[in-house]
C-alpha cells in the first residue's frame, strides 16, 4: 500500500485535524463561537476552513492540478491576508498539515523504514507553501491597489473638473 | 532594517498558540492600519469656535505614539461626561445594567465574523464600557473589582476605546439578535463623544464634519464650483439620451427641496445616480430645486456626538425654509435616513417652517402619511409609488446585460424598514433579479464595514474583513447566478462595497438603484438608447464605437 492511499483513507480525519490546529491560530473565545456555528453564511471564516483543508486535502493526494490548488489556497489565504496576522502567521498554517503528518505517521514510519515516502509527500507541503508565498503577495498588492483607486474614485468629478483627467476617446484623439 | 523580524522573534511568530490571557488583558495592537488619522488641529479649532467645549485639545498627534497628547485631566472629564449621559440618556443607563451576557450577540457582528477578534463580539465591545461603569459608578464594581469584570478608566482603557469603537460601523445588527433590544450602536455612539470631549477623534469623520458645516458639502466645495460640476453631468446625460435636462440649484418657490448625499455629486458610480435623479424629475416634469448649502444629506455629525449631528441637520429644514419649499425629498443615502427617521423630529422638529405639509405626490397624489412627521420622503418610496401608478415608461431590457442583487443598506434596512420600495423598483427596472442568501438580507443584512466613519482607505484591512460576510454572500449569487452588480440604496455603499466586491466578489460591479431607473426610463415613444448612463454600449451596440485599431497595430 502506496503512502498516497493509505493518507487516502484517511483524508477525512486528517482534513478535520488540519481544520482544527488552523482554528486554534484564533482566540479562545472564537473558536469555540465558529466551532459551533455551522451556517457558512453566518460564519464564512469557519466555513472557508473546513471546505479548504477537505479540498485541499484531496488535491495534495492527488497532485494533479495545480490550479485548484491556488484556488484552494486562495479562499483561505485571502481571508488571513487581511486579517491581524504577520505574513509568517497568515500562511503558516500550511506548516500545520506536516505538523499533523509527521505526529501521525513519523514514528510509524521509521520504524518500517518508510520515511523516505513521507518525506516525498511532505515536498509536496513545501510546495504549498510556496505557492501560498505567491498568493499571500499576491492578495496584499491588490489591498494597496483598492486604496490607491478608491481615493481617485472619491474625487473623480473633481478631477474631471480641475482638467486633470482627460477623458479620451478614439473620434477625439490627434491620431 | 529595524522593522523586519529577527530569526528568533520570527521562530516564535510560529507558535500558533494564541494568547492565554483573558480578553481584558490582551493587549491592543497600536501600529498603523488598526486606527483612522486623527483629525487635523484646524479642523477641531475651527469645530471648537463654532461649538466650543465638545473637543478637547486641537493638537497633531498619532495613535501609535505612546503619547496621544491628552489634556492633564482627561480621566475627570470622561468620567463626568459618562455620569452626565448616563442621566441624560435612560436607554445608555438601561443599557449598562441589563446585558445578561447571554451571548446571543457574540457572533453577529461582521467585525468579529470577519476577523475573530473576540473583542468585536458586541458584548464584549459593550463590554469595554461597561467595565468602567461597574469599576466608577457601581458599589460591587469599587470594591470587589476585577471580580466583577470592572475596570477604572485608565489610558489603557481609553485608547482601547478608540480603537474599538471606531471598529464599530453603528449598524445595529447586534441589537436584532439580543433578546433585551441592547443597542451596542447607541454605546458606540456615547463612547465616540465621550472621546471627542478629551481630543480623540479621526480626520475622515472631522473633516467632512467642517466642511460640512461651511460649504453645505463633505468635500467643502463652494455653490459656483458644485453647480459646474452638475453641469457637467446634464451633459453627459444629454450624451446618454440626447436630452438637457434642467437641474435647479437654490431656486425659490418650488414645491419639493430635494437632498442627497453629496458623495453622489462627485464619486464615481454616485455620479450616475445624481445623473438618473435629473433625468427623472425632469422627465416628470417635477417642480424641485437642489440646494448647494443643503447638499450633504448625510449627516457626519452623526459619527460625532449630538450637538453636531442636531447642528448640521438642522440645515434642512433651514434651507426649505429660505427656499419657500413645501416637504423635502431625499436621496438614496444611509445615515441621513438613519438620522431623519430616528432622531429629526425630537431634534429639529420645531424648526420646520409653517409652510411644510406632509410629503404628497404631485404625479399621483399619494399622501405620505408616514412622513408626516419630518416632512420628508424617500426616493424610493416616491418612485416605488410612480411604477405602482403606471406613470412611468421602462424598458427594463435595457438592463439586461447586468444580474443584478441588492444589498440593504443598514441604516435604511434596520434603522427605518425601508426593505420593499427598492426591491420593487428594482425588479420593474431590470429583468434579471436575485436575492442573496436568507440570513445576510433585509433586518439581517450584513454590513458594508464602512459606515459610521470608517470608509477610508488606511484601514482598508479592517474594513475587508469586516466586509467578507457581505462579500462571502455575494460571492455565493455571484457563483450562482451569474450576478455581476449589486445595487443598493447608499452613498457609502457605492464606495466602499467597490473594494469589498473586487476582493471577494471580483467582477461585481456596484451602482444606486436609480441609475438603473434612468437606463431603462423611456423618455419618449420609440426612444432608442445605445448606451447606459456610464456611456458603456447596451447590449446590441458593441461595436459602434469598435471600429478603432491603435495605431500600431494595423499590420498586426
Ligand atoms: S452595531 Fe454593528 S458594528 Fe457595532 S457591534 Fe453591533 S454588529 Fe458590530
Ligand atoms: S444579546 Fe443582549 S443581553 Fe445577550 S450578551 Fe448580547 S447585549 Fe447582552
Amino acid at each position: 500500500m502506496t503512502f498516497d492511499t493509505v493518507l487516502a483513507e484517511q483524508k477525512a480525519r486528517l482534513a478535520k485535524g488540519w481544520a482544527e490546529l488552523i482554528l486554534r491560530t484564533y482566540p479562545k473565545e472564537t473558536q469555540k463561537v465558529w466551532t459551533r456555528q455551522r451556517d457558512r453564511f453566518q460564519n464564512p471564516v469557519g466555513a472557508a476552513i473546513l471546505e479548504a483543508t477537505g479540498d485541499l486535502m484531496n488535491l495534495v493526494i492527488d497532485w494533479k492540478d495545480a490550479k485548484e490548488i491556488a484556488a484552494s489556497l486562495d479562499r483561505l489565504i485571502r481571508i488571513r491576508a487581511v486579517q491581524d496576522f504577520s505574513p509568517s502567521q497568515a500562511i503558516g498554517f500550511v506548516f500545520l498539515l506536516k505538523k499533523l503528518i509527521r505526529d501521525e505517521f513519523f514514528k510509524a514510519m521509521e520504524k518500517d523504514g518508510t520515511l523516505a515516502d513521507l518525506l516525498r509527500f511532505e515536498a509536496r507541503i513545501d510546495n504549498l507553501a510556496l505557492m501560498s508565498f505567491d498568493i499571500y503577495t499576491k492578495s496584499r498588492d491588490e489591498v494597496f491597489r483598492l486604496r490607491v483607486e478608491e481615493v481617485k474614485r472619491s474625487q473623480s468629478n473633481l478631477l474631471k473638473r480641475a482638467g486633470m483627467i482627460l477623458d479620451v476617446t478614439a473620434d477625439q484623439s490627434a491620431d | 532594517m529595524s522593522d523586519i523580524p529577527k530569526a528568533d522573534e520570527l521562530f516564535k511568530s510560529i507558535d500558533y498558540n494564541p494568547p492565554t490571557t483573558g480578553w481584558m488583558e490582551t493587549p491592543v495592537d497600536f501600529s498603523p492600519g488598526h486606527w483612522c488619522y486623527p483629525a487635523k488641529p484646524e479642523k477641531i479649532e475651527y469645530m471648537d469656535s463654532k461649538l466650543p467645549g465638545l473637543w478637547g485639545p486641537a493638537r497633531e498627534w498619532l495613535p501609535s505614539n505612546d503619547d496621544w497628547k491628552l489634556p492633564p485631566n482627561w480621566k475627570e472629564i470622561v468620567v463626568n461626561g459618562f455620569r452626565e449621559r448616563l442621566k441624560k440618556f435612560r436607554t445608555l443607563q438601561v443599557y449598562m445594567d441589563i446585558c445578561v451576557r447571554c451571548g446571543a450577540c457574540a457572533d453577529k457582528c461582521h467585525y468579529f465574523i470577519g476577523s475573530g477578534d473576540p473583542k468585536n463580539m458586541p458584548v464584549l465591545r459593550a463590554e469595554l464600557m461597561r467595565s468602567v461603569y461597574r469599576g466608577e459608578f457601581t458599589l460591587a464594581g469599587k470594591i470587589l473589582g476585577n471580580l466583577t469584570g470592572s475596570r477604572v478608566m485608565e489610558e489603557d482603557v481609553l485608547k482601547e476605546w478608540f480603537i474599538y469603537f471606531y471598529q464599530c460601523t453603528q449598524c445595529r445588527r447586534c441589537s436584532l439578535y439580543c433578546p433585551y433590544g441592547i443597542d451596542t450602536a447607541e454605546m458606540t455612539m456615547m463612547a465616540r463623544e465621550l472621546m471627542h470631549l478629551v481630543g480623540l477623534n479621526t480626520n475622515w469623520i472631522m473633516e467632512p464634519v467642517a466642511n460640512c458645516n461651511i460649504t453645505g458639502n463633505h468635500l467643502g466645495i463652494q455653490p459656483h464650483a458644485f453647480k459646474d460640476i452638475v453641469d457637467f453631468m446634464v451633459d453627459d446625460i444629454e450624451e446618454v439620451t440626447g436630452r438637457k435636462v434642467k437641474a435647479p440649484l437654490n431656486e425659490h418657490g418650488h414645491e419639493i427641496l430635494f437632498i442627497t448625499p453629496s458623495g453622489d455629486v462627485f464619486a464615481d458610480p454616485g455620479i450616475y445616480t445624481f445623473m438618473g435623479y435629473l433625468l427623472l424629475f425632469d422627465y416628470l416634469d417635477l417642480d424641485y430645486t437642489l440646494s448647494t448649502y443643503a447638499s450633504e444629506g448625510g449627516n457626519f455629525g452623526s459619527f460625532t456626538n449630538n450637538e453636531v449631528m442636531k447642528k448640521l441637520n438642522a440645515k434642512m429644514y433651514a434651507e426649505a425654509e429660505r427656499l419657500g419649499c413645501k416637504w423635502i425629498l431625499g436621496g438614496e443615502c444611509g445615515h441621513m435616513w438613519r438620522v431623519v427617521h430616528q432622531y429629526m423630529d425630537t431634534m429639529n422638529g420645531e424648526n420646520q417652517w409653517s409652510g411644510m405639509t406632509t410629503p404628497k405626490s404631485p404625479i399621483t397624489g399619494t399622501v405620505f402619511e408616514t412622513s408626516a412627521a419630518t416632512k420628508m420622503l424617500h426616493i424610493t418610496e416616491f418612485t416605488s409609488d410612480l411604477i405602482k401608478h403606471n406613470k412611468l415608461k421602462l424598458d427594463p431590457s435595457r438592463n439586461d446585460h447586468l444580474r443584478v442583487t441588492f444589498h440593504d443598506s443598514c441604516n435604511p434596512a434596520r434603522g427605518m424598514g425601508l426593505l420593499e420600495e427598492p426591491r420593487y423598483v428594482l425588479k420593474h427596472v431590470c429583468n434579471n433579479y436575485f436575492e442573496m442568501p436568507e440570513g445576510t438580507t433585509r433586518e439581517q443584512t450584513f454590513c458594508c464595514a464602512g459606515g459610521a466613519g470608517l470608509n477610508t482607505d488606511e484601514i482598508m484591512e479592517i474594513r475587508l474583513r469586516g466586509g467578507l460576510p457581505r462579500g462571502n454572500a455575494l460571492r455565493y449569487v455571484q457563483e450562482k447566478h451569474g450576478v455581476n452588480l449589486m445595487a443598493c440604496i447608499c452613498a457609502i455603499d457605492r464606495a466602499t462595497l467597490i473594494p469589498l466586491a473586487d476582493y471577494w466578489a471580483p467582477g461585481v460591479g456596484i451602482s444606486g438603484v436609480h441609475e438603473l431607473v434612468a437606463n431603462a426610463l423611456v423618455l419618449e415613444e420609440g426612444e432608442v438608447r445605445t448606451m447606459d448612463m456610464r456611456q458603456e454600449p447596451l447590449p446590441g451596440f458593441e461595436d459602434e464605437d469598435d471600429d478603432w485599431t491603435p495605431p500600431n497595430m494595423e499590420d498586426a
